[in-house]
């Protein structure tokens, strides 16, 4: 698998694609979408779309494709080299979301979250094979969240197709086995070469699985924490893992969205009461008189005198 | 414009990023001194603010720090906590040594403006006279008298009135020019108006230079200058008594259709959050869509259905 156009910038989300069968084209074609790596709090996570005329549902299953957990990683390897040289009928496209995607969607001011995150992945696959002329009829997912409303959402927005939306359906469906594979396989690849765009020198490449309780990558963790970046771009950021990690061990962060907390709450508390503005009497304008009112200049300037340095 | 970086090291903060006109920063000619920042007295507030004085005390600036919340610096390869930047811009000293004339000329005598520029508490005032502007307008202020070579000085509010109007006037130009909003209501600077603001009234202006002007002298001075420039005091809105009651309809005694009596005790006050434990925190924050609520489980299937 050539994952060289994400390698060449893997800080953004990033599409790879199969060329299209001919037959995909003009026969009635069903599609699976299954993802791999949504739990590490390492790498990518990497949605995938396998898809091949309904006739041929068959033939997929005599290359024998199964749930990817299923197989080792040479099985896997293997099996895609089946499915890439089954150019002819299958086709497959895949959605690589970097860990900087997913920390920065989480983590913006308006959070997305990771199943939004994941729905749109797989929206924008289907959406891609569709644009791609392959005339699909039938789509089958594993399912993220609460089956009924993905199942849901997805034919609502594809009307014509017949979705179904199953927890399990990778080890149900050879489509979605197929298309499990793809982004396995993907993922494996992307994960085990990273590639550091960071000046970081030397970087310690023995970081485990990516999950968040293999010692491997806790180890790694602890070791590669800067107090003031945190971590590279390899690292989701918005996996309470690394939060945990970056709470303790690394200089604090204000950002303007945070939660109230300490002085700012308990300034925000000795607040005057929205009563008081209703109040006639001497209490305000006393008030006033005392302090200097810095000219509407400087403090929509956010300009101030000093009296130190 | 330059951009310096400066060093003291019994300061919490050893480094400021500081924005500061040339002249500000010039090396000195032979043995001038450095630039100093100094500490005088205020003439606005009455409390010490920050200055900084030219090599040679030839020029004084006003030292102003833009400082907002969150806010930090990457500086080479280093960061800084201190988000803060620091504006070093001329000021006329004239402003500052008018305090001291005025509570000089009280006595009503003339006298050499050296016995007069004198503060315990900012010793450092003496050396504004060095300035190159200080000596040559202080008649902008005060009437001069010449006994041999010596010059004595009176403090006069009707030039000072004069020198403070032509400054209003100034300021009203490089309002103008610099296409600064004036109006009342807040207006928001980022926010671009399709139609010129033509209604906005040479009143405006002048009234919005006299406010910035007020931020350099004292506040009895800014009274007067309100006056001198003819502009009316504006009536606080707090001052006006509120609106009389509507008469009474009816004859009926009338009642309250509800009791917001519970509210209205002066102790009101917004009561603090409950604490929330970090991950209830984390909970809160996470963008429910999509996601089914915990009751939808616990409903009657039959409901559920019809929906």
């Amino acid at each position: 698998m050539d994952l060289g156009e994400f390698e060449a910038d893997n800080s953004v989300s990033c599409r790879l694609a199969s060329a299209i069968p001919a037959v995909c084209k003009t026969e009635d074609c069903c599609l699976g979408i299954d993802e791999a790596g949504r739990g590490p709090v390492l790498g990518p996570m990497v949605y995938g779309i396998c898809f091949c005329p309904v006739a041929k549902k068959e033939a997929l299953k005599d290359l024998k494709v199964a749930d990817s957990k299923t197989l080792t990683e040479a099985q896997r390897e293997d099996l895609f080299r089946k499915l890439d040289e089954a150019k002819s009928f299958v086709g497959w496209a895949l959605q690589i979301l970097s860990p900087n995607t997913i920390s920065t969607s989480m983590l913006q001011r308006s959070k997305y979250n990771l199943n939004a995150l994941s729905h749109d992945a797989a929206i924008g696959l289907v959406q891609f094979a569709l644009d791609s002329g392959v005339q699909l009829k039938e789509v089958f997912v594993d399912t993220v969240g609460p089956a009924e409303k993905y199942q849901e959402k997805l034919s609502q927005r594809f009307p014509g197709v017949e979705v179904t939306v199953r927890p399990k359906a990778d080890s149900l469906f050879p489509i979605v086995s197929a298309a499990s594979i793809c982004a396995k396989v993907a993922r494996d690849h992307s994960v085990k070469d990273w590639n550091f765009p960071e000046d970081l020198g030397e970087v310690d490449a023995d970081y485990g699985s990516g999950y968040p309780n293999d010692p491997k990558t806790k180890a790694w963790l602890l070791k590669e924490l800067d107090p003031v970046f945190g971590y590279p771009q390899f690292v989701r950021f918005s996996w309470s893992t690394t939060q945990t990690l970056l709470d303790s061990k690394a200089v604090t962060v204000h950002w303007d969205d945070d939660e109230e907390d300490g002085e700012k709450a308990a300034a925000r508390q000795n607040n005057t009461s929205m009563l008081s503005y209703f109040k006639t009497g001497s209490k305000t304008s006393a008030q006033q008189g005392n302090t200097h009112q810095t000219h509407r200049f400087f403090t929509e300037r956010r300009l101030q005198s000093l009296a130190t340095l | 414009m330059t951009t310096k970086k400066k060093r003291t090291p019994h300061s919490q903060n050893d480094r400021w990023v500081v924005v500061a006109a040339d002249s500000a920063v010039e090396t000195p000619k032979k043995d001038d001194g450095d630039p100093t920042f100094i500490r005088l007295r205020n003439p606005s507030t009455d409390a010490a603010s920050l200055y900084l004085l030219g090599s040679g005390d030839v020029q004084l600036y006003e030292v102003k720090a833009f400082n907002e919340d969150f806010h930090s610096w990457f500086i080479g390869q280093t960061v800084q906590r201190d988000g803060r930047l620091l504006y070093v811009t001329p000021m006329d000293p004239l402003y500052l040594l008018l305090p001291y004339l005025i509570k000089a000329g009280e006595e009503g005598k003339f006298q050499p403006v050296d016995q007069v520029v004198m503060d315990e508490d900012f010793p450092a005032c003496t050396r504004l006279l060095s300035c190159t502007r200080s000596q040559a307008s202080l008649h902008h202020v005060a009437e001069e008298k010449e006994v041999g070579s010596q010059k004595f000085q009176r403090y006069s509010q009707e030039r000072t009135m004069e020198w403070l109007k032509k400054k209003a006037e100034r300021t009203v130009k490089t309002l103008r020019k610099s296409n600064i909003s004036v109006g009342e209501g807040v207006k928001s600077t980022t926010y671009v108006r399709v139609k010129q603001e033509s209604e906005t009234q040479e009143e405006d202006y002048l009234r919005y230079a006299h406010g910035l002007i007020s931020e350099y002298i004292s506040e009895e001075l800014s009274k007067a200058l309100l006056k001198h420039l003819q502009l009316p005091e504006l009536s606080s809105p707090k001052e006006v008594e509120p609106p009389s009651k509507k008469r009474r309809l009816t004859d009926k005694p009338l009642e309250a259709g509800e009791d917001y009596t519970k509210f209205n005790s002066s102790d009101f006050s917004r009561k603090p959050p409950k604490k929330m434990s970090a991950a209830q925190k984390t909970l809160a924050k996470v963008d429910k869509t999509g996601m089914k609520s915990m009751s939808a489980f616990f409903s009657p299937k039959g409901k559920a259905e019809k929906k």
